[in-house]
């Protein structure tokens, strides 16, 4: 059977500041080493989301300003995209893009910026620039979920970590109910406190990991592809592939959060 | 006598004397520990110097620009500059430190400062230039630097303070640098290039300015040159490219990575008004032809007959490392300085005219390097997918590297991943025939590395310090 995706690039043109268009270059990349076909569409200011279309949204980090004019916009697509996540599909936010699907966030000077509330936390701006390697134990349910996807052949310990760069001064607090992504194993994560790094709503992700996070978490690339293809198609076994450069880079990567702090 | 700047000259002199003993190539620590004496110091002995201070600073070219201007002045003034571009204001401490007599006399009578983009506000209130030269503001490092508006606001603040007797060089290409003007009372004079399209291939990059910083509107580009740089204009405001006072058309940039422009300046030079030159040099890109504009845009204020602009700039050659060519043991080899998004892909865009490439490219992440190696995401290697006999990867992040390429689209196998840099230079040379040129792109770190290494294979030496 022939598979298709098609995912969606949310703000490409301003949010796009930390290199975390990797993420979208992985994704479509180890579909179509699978030859899963993928759509790519960028959705930005003015733009209609249809939230039928896509199976993947990815939103990524931007500058301050860029995500005023981001976060304004974003209001006017809250019932759609929320409706999509609701449908299933899967998401992938990181920083900025976390941040906006948040309830809230509340700058040093007290500035409130609205959200639109997909997840169920908010952030605080801060005086302590967070900025590190992040290194994170995946929470168990997704974890399982995640070794289910690799033969069994494959080293459950690789599977165990996501390893990534924070740069933020938010920190985001989430609400009960809300679950982490992870635990923080080194670095600062949500917020520096309570040892939690970034969300999970449904096949909604949001996370502070830039890296760009995908190339160097593959598991995790293909568990979003999974669940996108699941939406459509039910239930699909992924092709296995040649990982072995991409998992010396997640191993290489995780080694700097133990050489150095 | 100023006992207190006497004393940290002497305290500075000291250090520097123990640091060449010790073999020690801390060339801010005389200036550090000189300033803890006498915070000062830069003020008063920038004011000692006869004919002012000159301040270059932007993300990508300030040190090559610095060189540039400061071979073109030399022509006409005893220039003091911190050459080896230890940019902070502990490094602009140290070179005068080291130029100065023990009471502050410094047989120099022009200053020529590099400044790094975060310490510029600081280097403007310690110096009373006469010359502020602005290159660009690209995202670089953001786990140093932070992000580009952050930048941009603080230089605003710095220059409100300046005006009278200083002239402001501003980019008129970038609208991110041009909008400065808006903050600065003193006289401004524009550098841009005035083509509207590139013999070079078009390719995709990041932009760092997309709507207007007046009102908000998204800019209209005429032209794009190279991320947010082109011709622009505010749909909605009066905000757009101003008219450029020196500027560069007929770009020819050449396989042998030299380039020819025709320089038109026509500022409000006395004795040379409208002067067309057509100009050869030997470095690459088009990023180095605005480092040219700047550099002669200073040299004309400063009023430099154009038969001497001319003559340093044909025979410059680039500064340390950022572009360098090398033989060894009868093979030869091309250094490109990588080190952000904008830099690394105007680097691909010239290397994207050859064919059969063997490449080296070393990524590092120490603290010089930015720790966070994200932005190699945002350069484009999907440029030379279809250019290459043989890519390697080298230094601290050689497997972030290995999967970038990979994901480009190129073959990239665990053979060809070398985590120590010293051994990924014997073996690409090893595996070069003498008919093909090694490229070699490290980050800043790495290229020191490169350098020792290329020095210890018996490479002759290639430009002057």
């Amino acid at each position: 059977m022939k598979y298709a995706l098609n995912i969606c690039h949310l703000y490409p043109d301003l949010m796009d500041t930390y290199g975390d268009r990797g993420n979208i270059i992985t994704l479509v990349k180890r579909c179509q080493w699978r030859g899963i076909k993928t759509t790519l569409n960028h959705i930005s200011v003015g733009d209609k989301l249809d939230p039928e279309k896509h199976d993947i949204y990815f939103f990524g980090g931007g500058q301050d300003r860029q995500q005023m004019i981001v976060g304004r916009d974003l209001q006017k697509k809250a019932k759609d995209l929320k409706k999509a996540i609701e449908q299933s599909s899967t998401l992938l936010a990181i920083c900025g893009g976390y941040q906006l699907l948040q309830n809230y966030f509340k700058t040093l000077d007290g500035t409130m910026i609205k959200g639109i509330g997909l997840f169920d936390a908010h952030t605080l701006g801060s005086t302590t620039r967070m900025i590190q390697n992040l290194l994170v134990e995946i929470n168990s349910e997704l974890y399982s979920d995640i070794t289910e996807i690799y033969p069994s052949t494959v080293n459950r310990e690789l599977l165990t970590n996501l390893i990534g760069f924070e740069n933020h001064s938010g920190k985001t607090y989430l609400d009960k109910g809300l679950k982490p992504l992870g635990k923080v194993i080194k670095g600062a994560g949500n917020n520096g406190e309570d040892k939690t790094e970034g969300a999970v709503y449904k096949n909604a992700f949001g996370c502070y990991l830039h890296g760009s996070l995908l190339p160097k978490n593959l598991h995790f690339a293909d568990y979003l592809i999974t669940k996108a293809l699941k939406r459509r198609y039910g239930s699909v076994k992924l092709k296995p592939l040649d990982d072995s450069i991409e998992w010396q880079a997640h191993k290489a990567a995780i080694g700097k959060t133990r050489s150095r702090s | 006598m100023d006992l207190r700047l006497s004393l940290a000259i002497i305290m500075g002199k000291i250090i520097s004397f123990l640091n060449k003993l010790t073999g020690s190539g801390a060339t801010a620590a005389p200036g550090l520990y000189a300033l803890k004496i006498d915070p000062h110091l830069v003020k008063k002995l920038t004011k000692k110097l006869r004919y002012g201070n000159i301040i270059i600073s932007g993300t990508n070219g300030k040190t090559t620009t610095a060189r540039l201007t400061s071979d073109i002045v030399s022509t006409k003034f005893r220039v003091v500059h911190n050459r080896q571009g230890s940019n902070l204001l502990r490094g602009i401490a140290s070179t005068l430190i080291s130029s100065s007599s023990l009471t502050g006399q410094n047989p120099a009578n022009l200053g020529i400062w590099e400044v790094d983009e975060a310490t510029l506000p600081q280097a403007l209130e310690n110096i009373e230039p006469q010359i502020i030269a602005l290159l660009n503001l690209f995202r670089d490092q953001l786990d140093r630097y932070g992000e580009v508006d952050s930048i941009r606001k603080k230089w605003q603040t710095g220059l409100l303070s300046h005006g009278r007797g200083t002239t402001l060089i501003l980019n008129a290409d970038d609208p991110g640098i041009s909008y400065l003007g808006k903050f600065f009372k003193g006289k401004i004079t524009y550098f841009g290039i005035g083509e509207k399209k590139l013999n070079l291939p078009e390719i995709s990059q990041v932009a760092d300015v997309k709507h207007c910083l007046n009102c908000g509107q998204k800019l209209n580009y005429s032209t794009t040159l190279s991320s947010h740089l082109g011709h622009y204009t505010c749909p909605k405001c009066r905000f757009k490219r101003p008219k450029p006072d020196i500027s560069a058309s007929n770009l020819k940039f050449n396989s042998n990575f030299s380039t020819s422009i025709k320089l038109t300046v026509n500022g409000q030079l006395l004795f040379e008004r409208y002067r067309d030159l057509t100009v050869n040099y030997s470095l690459p890109g088009l990023y180095n032809v605005y480092n040219v504009l700047a550099a002669v845009a200073i040299a004309d204020q400063l009023k430099i007959d154009h038969t001497k602009i001319r003559q340093n700039l044909e025979s410059f050659s680039a500064a340390f490392g950022r572009f360098q060519k090398v033989t060894i043991q009868g093979k030869s080899a091309a250094i490109f300085l990588i080190k952000n998004p904008t830099g690394a892909n105007e680097v691909l865009r010239i290397l994207s005219q050859k064919q059969n490439m063997s490449i080296l490219a070393i990524l590092n992440d120490k603290i010089a390097d930015g720790r966070d190696v994200s932005w190699i995401w945002d350069t484009n290697w999907e440029i030379l997918t279809t250019k290459i006999k043989r890519i390697s990867v080298s230094g601290t992040r050689a497997w972030d590297l290995a999967t970038r390429i990979k994901y480009a689209g190129m073959k990239m196998s665990k053979n060809n991943v070398y985590e120590n840099i010293d051994y990924s230079i014997t073996k690409s040379i090893g595996n070069l025939s003498t008919i093909d040129t090694l490229i070699i792109l490290p980050t800043y770190t790495a290229m020191l590395e490169v350098q020792k290494s290329l020095a210890r294979l018996g490479g002759q030496k290639w430009h002057k310090d």
